[in-house]
């Protein structure tokens, strides 16, 4: 075998290999949404949200499902210490202010309070929601978070948004948006364009933050709003950004 | 042939420039009383077209010296386009009387159609049925149609005395509105500021936006393009339409209707921030338009970008299409005064846009130094003071616009050594250096004269040192 073939036949491999990627992400995805479908459900729950990410190539934080204290006990051994706790309800779609997270659980013995307190305070606020279980999910490092969403228009098709996370990302409106797909150059403008941008940057201690690695991440949800039309609205948020790249904590996907 | 789209509409965009310079035009329901909608457009017609115009009425046998006709199909030769002015129950008749005599295409300026309710909807379905059956192509129904200051066509139908129309010019306008158009056409024509072709196309039932974007984009009189939009019909085909456009020439937008009443069943916070402005505004920047915010921001916008051009374009070529030139991100300003006031307004007002006000190198300090009066304050802002002549500006100007992208000029007409020389030098400058300069000029009387010797002369004054950087901010594309 010639050289040069065989560089033809590598470089071939390679490109099969991320198209077959590709194709495995999209047939991933559309189980996982088939299966939200068939089941009733008008968004995926969190865990369901997470999978197809990470089919897709977006780092996602690691996490087990559990239905009692017991199993949340041993999924957090597992893990490693600090853990979060969540609930996964199709009915509570907004977690932390219904009082679906703990954060910070340092042992086992504040993982069964903390699962036993849930559990006593969404069956007093919300006796009527379907509880499909919970997630004990790797406490990540602080970073600086960001949201990364997308929406699709009935005009003008997918767009992608960007801005600073966390609960009050509606009240400053600080985002970005541009018209999927996108390339890396209008990810890194819509990061610019936002007033915040010195927070990426390392304003006042804030850490600076790996930009490619939130492009990335916009173009991928771009890219997955162009390819499963099922999705009308989907959005990261939290995606921690860091020096050397970024994880996403939390994900909504409405169907 | 006629071609369909997904949506079942006539996909024929490039055959719409025959609107805009047919051989000739009949005006479907002309009357003679002098003072009917019909009548002024006929005479308004008569007056710039040089075509020929046929009016259609079997009750007159001729109208304003004209001879009228019974129908379309009695003229002739045949006709190029329509014009429609009839009561909304007989436009369909005349439409297809129109269409089966071979026209091109027709104006219909008739209200009482789909903004009336369901039967009008229904007649815009049968218009449908004509267009794509025959082949032609509709501009209306409830429209103002077009004013084209090269051909003459103008189916604006309201008296000169009430609506002035613009000179020939290198702007175009396409507006949903018909009562924007009309106030935008008057107010331009009261500044001096050239038109080539306005069209407001009402309800939309054939040609649209993305229609006349195709047709601005490749039409040699147009120069710069200005888009005023409630909504558009067909997203994706507009951002299309518009990005072709702006890649040739620049191409501005006001976007109305901003805020809605939020029907929207969102859960997450992406789709509760999402309005649909959010999403427009999204679309203009895949498209390469320069979003504008009022009233006021378009039409200077609209003056700006008919005498000067964007500041980011390689210098090379006054004739040729000139590209963008990536090694200049167009922000570079530098600021010429005789006033001290008005150049550190100017600065600060720059600094806000985001321009940056570059320092000028030593050498070209020392150089100019040699050349002017000792008393001047050479930094950036240069201020030659009160004691200035035309010829200082011509220095100053030459050397500070060497190493900026844009430069704003303020002339303040009280010294005596200043004349109409001025205008000729910084224009001569301008465009040796083939780069834009923005005039501020505030003042009253004379100053409004000289600011007409200017705009003649091709540089656009702005009265207020807000609207001067504001209008550089439009040509540095920082807004």
């Amino acid at each position: 075998m010639s050289l040069e073939f065989l560089i033809e036949f590598l470089i071939g491999g390679i490109t099969v290999h991320s198209f077959s990627r590709q194709i495995m992400a999209k047939q991933e995805a559309k189980k996982i949404i088939g299966d939200a479908i068939s089941s009733g459900r008008k968004s995926l729950l969190e865990p369901d949200a997470l999978e197809l990410l990470k089919a897709f190539g977006i780092p996602v934080s690691e996490y087990i499902i559990v239905h009692d204290a017991a199993e949340a006990k041993d999924a957090a051994d597992k893990i490693g210490y600090p853990v979060v706790l969540k609930v996964v309800s199709r009915d509570i779609l907004h977690k932390t202010e219904a009082g679906g997270v703990m954060a910070g659980l340092k042992n086992a013995q504040e993982v069964e309070d903390s699962f036993n307190e849930m559990i006593f305070e969404l069956s007093d606020h919300y006796a009527t929601a379907k509880i499909e279980g919970f997630l004990i999910e790797r406490m990540v490092d602080k970073g600086v978070e960001v949201i990364v969403g997308g929406v699709r228009d009935a005009q003008f098709g997918p767009a992608v948004m960007f801005g600073i996370g966390g609960v009050i990302v509606e009240l400053l409106k600080d985002v970005s948006f541009r018209l999927a797909p996108v390339t890396k150059e209008e990810c890194l403008e819509m990061v610019k364009e936002i007033k915040a941008y010195p927070l990426l940057t390392g304003y006042r201690g804030s850490g600076i933050v790996n930009l490619d690695a939130i492009s990335d991440v916009i173009i991928k949800i771009g890219s997955i709003m162009e390819e499963l039309e099922e999705i009308k609205e989907m959005e990261i948020n939290p995606l921690i950004a860091y020096p050397d790249g970024v994880i996403a904590v939390d994900a909504r996907i409405m169907l | 042939m006629t071609r369909l789209n997904a949506c079942g509409m006539n996909d024929m965009s490039e055959n719409i420039g025959f609107f805009f310079n047919p051989d000739s035009i009949a005006v479907i329901g002309a009357s003679q009383a002098y003072g009917k909608l019909s009548n002024v457009l006929l005479r308004s017609l008569k007056k710039r077209f040089k075509g020929s115009i046929y009016p259609v009425n079997p009750k007159y046998n001729s109208i304003n010296g004209l001879k009228c006709y019974t129908g379309v199909k009695a003229i002739e030769g045949g006709v190029d386009i329509a014009v429609l002015i009839v009561p909304s129950n007989a436009v369909i008749q005349a439409l297809k009387d129109a269409a089966d005599a071979g026209i091109k295409g027709a104006i219909v300026i008739s209200a009482g159609f789909k903004e009336t309710g369901k039967s009008g909807s229904l007649m815009e379905d049968e218009i449908k049925g004509i267009v794509n059956g025959h082949g032609i192509r509709v501009i209306g129904p409830n429209c103002m149609g077009i004013y084209d200051s090269f051909s003459g066509v103008d189916t604006f139908f309201i008296p000169e005395e009430r609506l002035e129309r613009p000179e020939k010019g290198g702007l175009s306008i396409v507006s949903q509105s018909g009562s924007f158009a009309v106030s935008i056409m008057d107010t331009l024509a009261m500044e001096g500021i050239g038109l080539a072709r306005i069209v407001n196309y009402g309800n939309r039932v054939d040609v649209g936006e993305s229609d006349l974007l195709e047709f601005l984009a490749d039409d040699d009189n147009t120069k710069v393009v200005a888009l005023y939009i409630e909504a558009v019909q067909d997203g994706k085909r507009f951002v299309d339409a518009a990005k072709r456009c702006s890649e040739k020439k620049p191409v501005i937008a006001i976007k109305v209707g901003r805020h809605e009443a939020g029907a929207n069943a969102a859960k997450s916070h992406t789709g509760a921030i999402a309005g649909r402005y959010e999403i427009y505004r999204a679309a203009f920047k895949k498209a390469g338009i320069i979003e504008v915010s009022g009233y006021d921001e378009l039409l200077d916008a609209c003056k700006v970008f008919s005498m000067q051009r964007p500041a980011n374009l390689s210098p090379v070529s006054s004739t040729g299409q000139a590209l963008q030139d990536l090694s200049r991100d167009g922000k570079k300003v530098f600021i010429l005064t005789d006033g001290g006031g008005v150049g550190v307004s100017l600065t600060d007002l720059c600094i806000e846009m985001g321009l940056d006000v570059i320092a000028l190198p030593e050498d070209a300090k020392n150089n100019l130094s040699q050349k002017l009066p000792s008393f001047c304050s050479i930094a950036n802002p240069i201020d030659l003071t009160g004691s200035v002549t035309d010829n200082d500006y011509k220095i100053a100007l030459e050397e500070g616009l060497k190493y900026s992208d844009i430069a704003i000029v303020a002339a303040l007409w009280g010294p005596p050594g200043l004349t109409d020389k001025l205008v000729y030098n910084i224009k001569e400058v301008s465009k040796r250096l083939n780069k834009p300069v923005i005039i501020c000029s505030p003042g009253g009387r004379f100053t409004q004269e000289k600011k007409k010797l200017f705009e003649e002369n091709g540089l656009p004054v702005f009265a207020t040192p807000e609207d001067a950087v504001r209008a550089a901010g439009l040509l540095a594309n920082k807004l």
